[in-house]
């Protein structure tokens, strides 16, 4: 239960810098040598993608290897310096903390409705790192934003976002007290998860198996959120969002929503066709169903159900109910509105498909929840009652007092948890920071630190991490400098006697050297449209959407009782073309690049990613027409910017961009000899225009008959969609050119960073 | 860190020399995946699964679960009120009658309405189950219950969990293959999802148009060898990668990665051609005809996997939602299904392939035997059910011919036999051999499982 013990500051074991010497024993212990430093071009290349997620460019590399030549010691540091004040540092580490909260733009469920605003959550998550917002203010920000702030300072209603990211929805078939558990569950759990890294879920029904967390301090947690009310409250708009994009985007949106009105106004109208045709058939005086039950027609004087007859009718009209509920709800995207929390009495929810107001008064309607020990987690049994409270095992939380007062609860949680005399918090959070910057956790399951999870490797250097974190009032900025200046930091990823390290340390826990890793699928994407030259940096705002594979963005998706509208991507590639943190995020609508580079589902808490190998990877980054995209523009980007340099010239530029370095002899003659094998190649193969379909029409199956039926949907923004360069538009020189430049961008060397 | 099995379609044998018979071919022996290390039961006759999902929740009472009660309370009017209660449970509602006839099928006697003109050849294999409660009314968290165990999703799929057990018996095909319509069920591809287990056990969706497997194939213009010569030149860099880095092991399996890949290109499209299947066959299965060509594949292309050696198969049926207008969509839904499916256990058993294959039959929950009075009418349906539905199975293990379990008199609740889905789930594991106590993997501070906690065997269900 080491978790539990109050931090203590130990002493550093020797000389040096404190990290090294935490290491340095356990080493000598394993009787390890501890590999050489890296190079600097591993180590540039190294430390660009942990900061920001993006490769090096080439100048830089050139930069910091003259620099490094004159004083190593001081080239290192200030290259930190300077990724960390990179306006892109908050766009990699915001995506930690996005995979911890489950970010989404979507609801999930059966409706997966859009949220339409939880990207200002997105963007103030990347604010808060760039900014080096002090750790405790961010915990107190996130879970209690709407107390300790005024109630117009909208920066703080955007942060309490975090306690809404979970999949959530209300529909017709939901029971209220029901979905309103749901979300106490899974409030109560994340903020476990998130900031004390224990799943608190087990304790809902008993008593926590492994670790000392009484179902009673369940419910005293969950009885904090007892108040905690949703909301989406209009606000100002902060001059830090970025608002470019939004007319134009709103322009499609309308047209969809114009055109969709159109055929429902159609489909009501033949309704009202067939209907006065029933009732002429059989006499009846009326023209509608409508004006016959306002006329107190006899139930048998009116038709049952609707009077549809074709699968398409039918289909279409639930397609334009439900599509004109969700375009309208989606006006909400371009409208100053946080997704937020309140305190206050608990209203009867309905079916929650628009915006859920503010109410007047937060103590008006409802019922003032009184929390209770569930029987079994079912909330219709509730046992004894519970006062609101903290996890009793952690020190000082069984003293700890929560008011009972409507308001507050949340506040005087977040004191708990940002309070350095919490055991947990600085060693989850510095835990977490060293993860991404090794590679594994000193205790290696981030979101675990009960009995259950691993124990740390190096407890010492973990509490001297944490108390070291709070000691530089919780700046996270401050703890990049501290690991990064380590010597672990700079070791080599090979060693001159692997053998023993691999017999002695098969886990590699004992940084002897430094783990190798994968490109994340966000790195994947983002690396390569930086090298391709394509990438535009501006940052925040609406979320973008990327091309993606045409087949799985047209894709049918049945939501509740009919089908979603389909994926269509921005119609310019400046837009699209963005880092993919801004990219729209729905739960039911993955986007298949991603997903198979191992980008988590934004259901449950990620605490570390999968890095899998397998072979539908292979698919979609030697295949996939976005990474042909990629390749070709790349190469069309080393030409232009080669002119008169000859093949080798261009080879070199595309090896200083896709590696950081020079080719060597040998690679440069095999890719030379390509280039030309390819043009070969190339002055045979035929291309044609790609097709950008401006109406599609889709089929699958209608829910009233049982029958197949067709429906169509206009793409409005294929009608105006600027392509990414593509083969037939280049000649065969750049083609072929392209090829060579799509191996490096599938080669080991481009997804792997050591 | 990267295990061997984290490798999808893991390689035995060297770069390069991989005998492509392997892929056409399945090995005699089961081995057991890392979720165990042997066969928790070794007697268990299934070695593969075939899940027929129908989405929707299709009715029992119009199905299999005749209730000739409710002829006599037919739109019979009340009112139902109270917190338990969702918006569609509650309000003015009417009793529904079943439009179908039915008939006692088979020596068992099982009760089939008659749509079910093929099913009734074959009604001795199967075990009907009429014990079975849910949790959720919802669909998407009733999909994600019935597939994953959890009903807020996130978890592995059942086929997920049955590769992490089994092991592959086939390394060049996925374990865990699922034959979705043309549109994705509500709650998206999460319903079989890798969850927590590593990616490779994640369910690789057949699509029924276009690509089977997403851009598997280049676009168009480029020619196979050109992509040889693009590919050798990606060995040769990432050779002189390799040799720098000579203790980073991802590097050899994402490089053999690379040459698989290119093989699959031209093996994926024969294996899921139907088109080289004998006339006869095609005619059982009703391919080529209406309504029952698109099942009809689908179920003879599972029948082709499992003898492939893939693990687990899910087919997906969507549309069981009759709210209203039940008469007309499962009178057209049963057609679609009937015939096909049939076709599946007919087509197993002559193949010898039954006994080691089960069959699993069934929805999300099942349907009410009233129906809301909505928009002014009544459009003869049914709502949602969590508290009554009928599953069935058939092939390996299963105590076929034998209907267990029983809903009152008008199906609104099971009162025999009741068992929560999480024991069909053990059930189901224990026909493969697998104990669910013992399947599991840790996330999020514990050893997780697809019952969740724990269940218990519905042993009537065994043979």
């Amino acid at each position: 239960m080491w978790a539990y013990r109050p931090v203590e500051r130990p002493e550093v074991p020797g000389e040096g810098h404190p990290v090294d010497a935490f290491i340095e024993v356990q080493l000598e212990k394993q009787d390890l040598e501890a590999a050489p430093q890296a190079d600097p071009r591993t180590l540039i290349r190294r430390a660009t993608f942990d900061l920001l997620g993006l490769p090096p460019k080439p100048v830089e590399v050139k930069n910091f290897v003259t620099a490094w030549k004159v004083d190593s010691e001081k080239a290192w540091e200030d290259l930190v310096e300077r990724l960390l004040a990179s306006p892109h540092y908050g766009e990699q580490w915001g995506r930690h903390w996005l995979d911890v909260v489950r970010y989404a733009d979507s609801s999930g469920f059966a409706n997966d409705y859009e949220r339409p605003n939880t990207w200002r959550y997105r963007d103030y998550v990347i604010r808060a790192f760039n900014e080096d917002k002090p750790y405790d203010q961010f915990i107190r920000e996130q879970i209690a934003g709407d107390e300790i702030g005024k109630r117009e300072d909208t920066e703080m209603l955007i942060a309490t976002g975090f306690l809404r990211m979970g999949p959530w929805e209300h529909t017709g078939m939901s029971v209220a007290k029901v979905t309103r558990q749901q979300f106490l569950d899974d409030v109560t759990d994340s903020v476990g998860q998130v900031f004390l890294a224990h799943a608190l879920r087990c304790a809902r029904c008993h008593d926590h198996k492994f670790d000392p967390i009484p179902t009673r301090d369940y419910y005293a947690m969950q009885a904090i959120f007892a108040t905690t009310q949703f909301a989406e409250v209009e606000t100002d708009w902060l001059p830090e969002e970025n608002l470019d994009g939004m007319e134009e985007d709103k322009l499609y949106h309308a047209k969809r929503k114009k055109a969709n009105d159109a055929l429902l106004d159609r489909l009501n109208a033949k309704k009202k066709e067939y209907e006065a045709e029933w009732f002429s058939d059989r006499g009846l005086p009326w023209k509608t169903k409508e004006e016959a039950m306002k006329a107190g027609a006899k139930p048998e004087d009116l038709p049952e159900g609707k009077l549809f007859e074709k699968p398409e009718e039918f289909g279409m009209e639930r397609i334009g109910r439900k599509w004109n509920n969700r375009f309208a709800w989606e006006m909400d995207r371009y409208q100053p509105v946080a997704y937020t929390v309140y305190s206050g009495k608990t209203r009867k929810m309905k079916n929650n498909y628009n915006r859920i107001p503010m109410p007047k008064n937060p103590m008006g309607e409802g019922e003032l929840e009184k929390t209770a020990i569930l029987e079994g987690g079912d909330p219709f049994s509730p046992t004894v009652p519970v006062k609101p409270g903290v996890l009793s095992a952690v020190p000082g939380g069984l003293d700890y007092e929560i008011p009972e007062t409507v308001g507050g609860r949340r506040t005087a949680l977040a004191n708990w948890i940002a309070d350095p005399q919490n055991s947990l918090t600085a060693r989850v959070m510095v835990n977490r920071i060293w993860q991404h910057h090794f590679g594994q956790g000193i205790a290696s399951n981030p979101n675990s630190f009960g009995a259950t999870g691993k124990k740390p490797t190096h407890p010492k250097l973990l509490d001297w991490l944490a108390s070291e974190f709070v000691a530089k009032g919780w700046s996270i900025k401050e703890m990049h400098r501290l690991m990064m200046r380590s010597k672990a930091y700079r070791r080599s990823t090979r060693h001159p006697d692997m053998a023993t390290v691999e017999e002695k340390d098969p886990e590699k826990t004992s940084y002897a050297v430094f783990l190798p890793r994968r490109l994340a699928a966000e790195e994947i994407r983002d690396a390569s449209l930086r090298v391709s030259g394509e990438l535009n940096p501006e940052q925040g705002g609406i979320p973008i959407r990327p091309d993606m594979n045409m087949e799985a963005a047209l894709q049918p998706r049945m939501i509740m009782g009919t089908f979603a509208p389909s994926y269509v991507p921005n119609p310019k590639p400046e837009q699209r073309n963005r880092r993919t943190i801004y990219t729209h995020k729905t739960r039911g609508h993955r986007d298949p690049f991603l997903e198979v580079f191992n980008q988590p589902g934004p259901d449950l808490s990620c605490e570390r990613r999968d890095t899998s190998n397998v072979t539908p990877q292979v698919f979609t980054l030697f295949n996939s027409e976005e990474s042909i995209d990629r390749a070709l523009a790349f190469a069309d980007r080393v030409l232009k910017e080669r002119k008169g340099e000859g093949d080798e010239g261009a080879i070199r530029r595309a090896f200083a961009l896709a590696y950081g370095r020079e080719p060597e002899a040998e690679e440069m003659e095999v890719c030379l000899q390509h280039w030309r094998e390819m043009e070969e190649v190339q002055k045979k193969a035929k291309y044609e225009p790609r097709d950008y379909p401006t109406e599609i029409e889709r089929r699958a199956n209608e829910e009233n008959t049982g029958e197949i039926f067709t429906f169509s949907e206009k793409l409005y923004v294929f009608e105006d969609y600027v392509h990414d360069l593509q083969p037939h538009e280049v000649d065969v020189r750049t083609r072929a050119f392209a090829d060579l430049c799509l191996v490096l961008l599938n080669s080991n060397e481009f997804v792997y960073i050591y | 860190m990267n295990t061997r099995r984290d490798f999808l379609y893991g390689l035995t044998s060297s770069l390069g020399s991989v005998a492509f018979s392997s892929l056409l071919s399945r090995e005699a022996m089961a081995k057991p995946g890392p979720g165990a290390q042997a066969l928790h039961f070794p007697t268990a006759k299934a070695k593969h699964c075939i899940f027929l999902y129908m989405e929707g929740g299709p009715s029992h009472i119009d199905t299999f679960d005749p209730k000739p009660k409710l002829k006599n309370l037919h739109m019979q009017e009340f009112t139902r009120e109270g917190e338990e209660q969702s918006a569609m449970s509650s309000g003015k509602r009417y009793y529904v009658e079943s439009p179908f006839e039915f008939i006692k099928a088979g020596k068992s006697g099982a009760d089939m309405c008659t749509l079910w003109e093929n099913l009734k050849d074959v009604a001795d294999d199967l075990c009907f189950y009429r014990g079975m409660q849910v949790d959720s009314v919802n669909h998407p968290t009733a999909n994600y219950q019935a597939n994953t165990g959890n009903q807020f999703g996130g978890d592995p799929g059942i086929g997920a969990w049955v590769n992490y057990g089994l092991g592959t018996e086939n390394d060049d095909l996925p374990g865990f293959i699922v034959l979705p319509e043309l549109a994705h069920p509500q709650g998206g591809a999460a319903n079989w999802a890798n969850g927590y287990l590593p990616t490779s056990y994640q369910g690789t969706p057949l699509r029924p148009k276009g690509s089977h497997i997403l851009d598997i194939q280049p676009p168009a213009g480029i020619s196979r060898e050109h992509q040889r010569k693009n590919l050798d030149l990606l060995a040769k860099l990432n050779r002189k990668h390799a040799e720098e880095h000579p203790y980073h092991n991802d590097l050899v399996t994402r490089m053999k990665n690379y040459e698989l890949a290119f093989r699959m290109q031209t093996q994926v499209p024969g294996i899921v051609n139907i088109e080289k299947e004998s006339a006869k066959t095609k005619e059982m299965y009703g391919i080529g005809s209406e309504p029952t060509d698109d099942v009809g594949r689908r179920c003879l292309l599972a029948r082709k996997l499992v003898e492939k050696g893939v693990r687990f198969v899910q087919l997906y049926v969507s549309t069981w939602d009759s709210h209203d207008y039940l008469s007309k969509a499962h009178g057209s839904l049963i057609p679609r299904v009937d015939k096909p499916i049939a076709a599946l256990i007919k087509d197993l058993k002559d193949r010898g392939l039954l006994e080691e294959t089960l069959i699993v039959w069934m929805g999300e929950f099942g349907r009410t035997p009233d129906n809301g009075v909505r928009s002014g009418g009544k459009a003869y349906g049914r709502d949602h059910n969590p508290d009554a539905m009928t599953v069935w199975m058939a092939g390996g293990g299963v105590n076929a011919g034998h209907t267990i379990g029983a809903t009152d008199e008008i199906g609104a609740k099971a009162v025999e036999k009741i068992h929560h889905v999480r024991d069909f789930h053990v059930t189901l594991l224990r026909l493969l051999g697998l104990d669910d106590n013992k399947l599991t993997y840790y996330h999020a501070g514990r050893f997780k499982q697809l019952s969740q906690f724990g269940g218990t065997v519905i042993e009537e269900l065994i043979a």
